[in-house]
């Protein structure tokens, strides 16, 4: 093994030699040590010990991870890897020093390299990308959310990278992140052209509700109301453009004369357009010869900043905010490169300030977070493929890891606060 | 509780979790001072019913936290955070001297907890609970694989945890109540270690009392020549019959060579030349022993007293050689364990053994056989081969002292076996 070899020759040019660091010397002989004891294989001695609490875990639950039994003050590394649905490798790691009684503990210690710095107990997974070499634009959005996603956490002795797993590696254990906690009902929905998934809670109920609404990413996305349904919500996510079920054309006028939410959530998004949104982009399905032309910028990707900037809106296509009658939550990445959230932001607390209704306004404003802001410890996506026919386009959706991930976690908690505060009551 | 009041929140965490994880249960958004009942219903493999139930009363802000609260009544008092675990009995109606177990290790058991209006005792079934929610208890880690093993005439189920390995390795050898019961060694995997599950040989089976103790010396062999094991690393687990084995095992084979040893509710009461299969039962010499207690259970305990001290009768513990760890409950009607346990002591010390010899004893309980939260059961049925007749055994403790029992010597078990197996294997660097 070449990592074994190379090891090895730095120990033989160092006999004799002027020590230039003491600890980085050290640090290399205490895996030497080690190294040649365990690929030795005599067998006289147990792989440290790695494990994760709880194994099994809801997505948006810490889980402590902790490693045993090695040489002290030692340098390792974390390293997380997954498959997703389609096939493609994810990971993500982190470097740390093992302390004087030879243990790493991801809720004290910190990351001194790798995907995150610094103490991030869930790093390893709100730290996951795309594995190099993995095709270009990935996110991941989990279709079947009745099985969990199976993340393998490795230690390996020294700091190195994820591909030097298999001649690294001493210890692993297989983590489970669930979007359901058991006893959670998924039911279909196709009934009066609604077509949809119903997530309801365990017990009898009754059980607060909500609608749960994605963008014109389209199709139906489940995994959000699957969580929302673990925290004691019943959940129904609902499509409304391209999904092969849909027949009936979007037609969001006149809704507010039968819908009386009790709350809103809304998540970077706008308060009009400069065209007719729903006519021209949000259609059930595509057909051949309907081609839909996504506003794009100047570099080639996705970008809505023009179409949904409040000075370039419509008449007519601006939501008449002032009619708000119930308390309304924005979640707000500040450095979302796909929509000007801020702007749309702004506008709505300037027309609910003209209108005496701030009290019902609260903007979460998260500073380098991007547009895709998600459940908590799900990875980052700064840039994805949106459409590959006819044509390939990109979306860039901004955001940087560390921030955004701090913005999902947060934001989270905060959502199912509202959601309680003004749904339980 | 009116209809229109908002249903209350009940909570439950972790809802995935290993047999030996606790759980924490709250109900909140009650109304203060509300009298509620929690209940934890679960179905066996055997399709029988167990639960367990406590009566709580909200407190001002409308919240019970079983950690906290303290049950006045139903299966357990007191401020006890996992009662609705270790407190579950049949339900009313059921057949008798049921136990509790687990064949397949490898799926959840399933729990479901609820919360009901007011105080109840009975007919549940007749009642809407005002909230639910479920749990799954595993016993085994994701990643943890079970491998049949049938080989040199030895038979069982090995259970590996996931990861390149080596591990520390075990032999987990049960009580003698036949069959195979996997779990304990699905459990230890997921904590680290490479756990053969044996599978007893039928009474009989075996001509003689050496090809018994081959036997269990071809298994500790197959543990410890798996690719995945440290060959000086491996210890012997035994409970009742298995543990007799064990010790017998540690002290005179010429083979075996174990780590360790940790003993539940056995003794050193070995016969030389007789089966063990037959070490258990009464015999014609002492059948006048035989007690039974108020409801006609029996009571093994006294067959082996008084402790002798002829050395054909027993293990000659001298030799052995690896610590040990014998846990007991003082209250043990099968076998008289804690008077074995002092005469083993008496006889290790007589050879100024300085190994360490535990001996975690528990007043008031049985033997905690089984991993903690597990429902303590006083009497169960249990197959005597000589007589095809099922008896129903009366194993000691009241419902509580031995769940704490359980608890604290699960604990001391895992912390026993890390010391001995995975003790620190590099040297202090000095600086």
């Amino acid at each position: 093994m070449i990592g074994n070899r190379a090891r090895v020759a730095v120990y033989h040019h160092l006999i004799g030699k002027q020590l230039t660091s003491y600890v980085g010397l050290h640090r290399k002989l205490c895996w030497l040590h080690s190294a040649i004891a365990v690929r030795w294989r005599t067998g006289s001695t147990p792989a440290p010990i790695l494990t994760a609490t709880p194994a099994r875990a809801l997505v948006d639950e810490q889980i402590s991870i902790k490693a045993g039994f090695l040489p002290q003050h030692c340098p390792v590394t974390l390293c997380a890897q997954m498959r997703s649905e389609d096939g493609d490798r994810w990971e993500a790691f982190g470097h740390y020093n093992t302390s004087a009684d030879g243990t790493v503990n991801l809720a004290q210690d910190h990351s001194v390299g790798g995907s995150y710095l610094g103490c991030e107990p869930m790093g390893l997974f709100w730290g996951l990308q795309p594995a190099p070499g993995e095709r270009v634009g990935l996110r991941l959005r989990m279709k079947n959310v009745e099985i969990p996603l199976t993340v393998d956490i490795s230690l390996m002795e020294g700091h190195v990278s994820p591909r030097e797993r298999e001649s690294a590696e001493l210890a692993v254990v297989t983590t489970e992140r669930w979007f359901m906690t058991p006893g959670v009902q998924r039911i279909d929905i196709r009934q009066n052209g609604v077509v949809g998934t119903l997530f309801l809670p365990p017990g009898p109920g009754r059980f607060p509700a909500m609608v749960d609404l994605w963008g014109m990413g389209g199709g139906l996305v489940e995994y959000r109301s699957a969580m929302i349904a673990s925290r004691g919500f019943a959940s129904f996510s609902i499509a409304y453009m391209e999904h092969k079920d849909l027949t009936v054309q979007l037609d969001i006028s006149g809704a507010d004369a039968y819908m009386k939410p009790s709350c809103l959530v809304c998540i970077n998004g706008p308060a009009g357009s400069n065209m007719e949104l729903t006519q021209t982009l949000c259609k059930p399905k595509t057909s051949e010869s309907d081609q839909r032309f996504w506003p794009q910028d100047n570099a080639g990707y996705l970008s809505f900043r023009e179409m949904s900037s409040p000075s370039n809106y419509s008449p007519g296509t601006q939501v008449k905010i002032e009619n708000l009658a119930c308390p309304l939550m924005y979640i707000l990445g500040e450095d979302d490169q796909n929509f000007p959230s801020t702007k749309n932001s702004n506008l709505i607390e300037d027309v609910l300030k003209a209108a005496r209704k701030s009290h019902l306004y609260t903007c979460l404003s998260y500073p380098g977070a991007g547009h895709l802001i998600e459940t908590p410890y799900t990875p980052h996506t700064r840039l994805s493929v949106w459409e590959l026919k006819p044509r390939k386009i990109l979306a860039l959706w901004g955001g940087h890891v560390a921030p955004h991930a701090a913005a999902q976690e947060d934001s989270w908690k905060k959502i199912l606060k509202f959601l309680d505060k003004h749904l339980r009551a | 509780m009116s209809q229109a009041a908002p249903p209350p929140i009940l909570s439950l965490a972790p809802t995935r979790a290993l047999v030996d994880e606790a759980f924490r249960v709250r109900v909140e958004n009650l109304p203060p001072g509300a009298p509620v009942t929690l209940r934890c219903l679960h179905q066996s493999e055997d399709k029988d019913f167990w639960e367990a139930y406590g009566h709580y009363v909200s407190d001002a802000t409308g919240t019970v936290s079983v950690a906290d609260d303290a049950s006045l009544g139903g299966t357990y008092r007191g401020i006890e955070a996992t009662a609705l675990l270790w407190s579950m009995r049949p339900v009313p109606g059921s057949r008798t001297g049921l136990r509790l177990r687990k064949r397949d290790a490898r799926s959840p058991a399933l729990f479901t907890v609820s919360v009901y209006d007011g105080h109840v005792g009975r007919d549940f079934a007749d009642r809407r609970p005002l909230a639910e929610v479920l749990a799954e208890r595993w016993y085994v880690a994701p990643g943890v694989r079970g491998v049949d093993v049938r080989e040199r005439g030895v038979r069982g189920t090995l259970f590996i945890p996931s990861g390149p390995g080596p591990f520390p390795g075990l032999l987990d050898m049960r009580a003698g109540g036949g069959g195979l019961p996997e779990c304990r060694s699905a459990l230890l995997a997921s904590h680290g270690y490479v756990s053969l599950a044996l599978e007893y040989f039928a009474p009989g089976e075996l001509a003689s009392a050496d090809l018994e103790f081959n036997y269990f010396e071809s298994a500790f062999e197959l543990v410890r020549q798996h690719p995945s094991v440290v060959p000086d690393k491996v210890g012997l687990f035994g409970l009742s019959l298995g543990a007799t084995a064990a010790i017998y095992m540690a002290a005179e084979s010429s083979v075996a060579k174990p780590g360790c040893c940790v003993c539940i509710g056995g003794g050193h009461f070995y016969p030389r030349g007789k089966a063990l299969s037959g070490i258990s039962q009464p015999t014609n010499g002492n059948v006048g022993k035989l007690r039974v207690d108020e409801e006609q259970n029996l009571i093994w305990r006294d067959l082996s007293l008084p402790v002798s001290s002829d050395l054909s009768g027993k293990a000659d513990v001298r030799r052995i050689n690896c610590p040990l760890l014998l846990v007991n409950g003082q209250d043990d009607r099968n076998r008289p364990t804690s008077e074995d346990a002092a005469d083993m002591e008496r006889m290790m010390r007589s050879v100024g053994k300085r190994r360490p010899l535990s001996r975690p004893d528990y007043p008031d309980a049985g033997r905690p056989s089984e991993p903690p939260y597990s429902p303590r059961f006083r009497a169960t049925d249990f197959t005597r081969d000589s007589e095809k007749a099922r008896v129903t055994l009366l194993w000691g403790g009241r419902t509580k002292a031995p769940s704490d029992a359980q608890e604290d010597s699960w604990k001391k078990i895992l912390a026993f076996l890390q010391q001995h197996l995975y003790s620190p294997q590099y040297p202090r660097a000095r600086m």
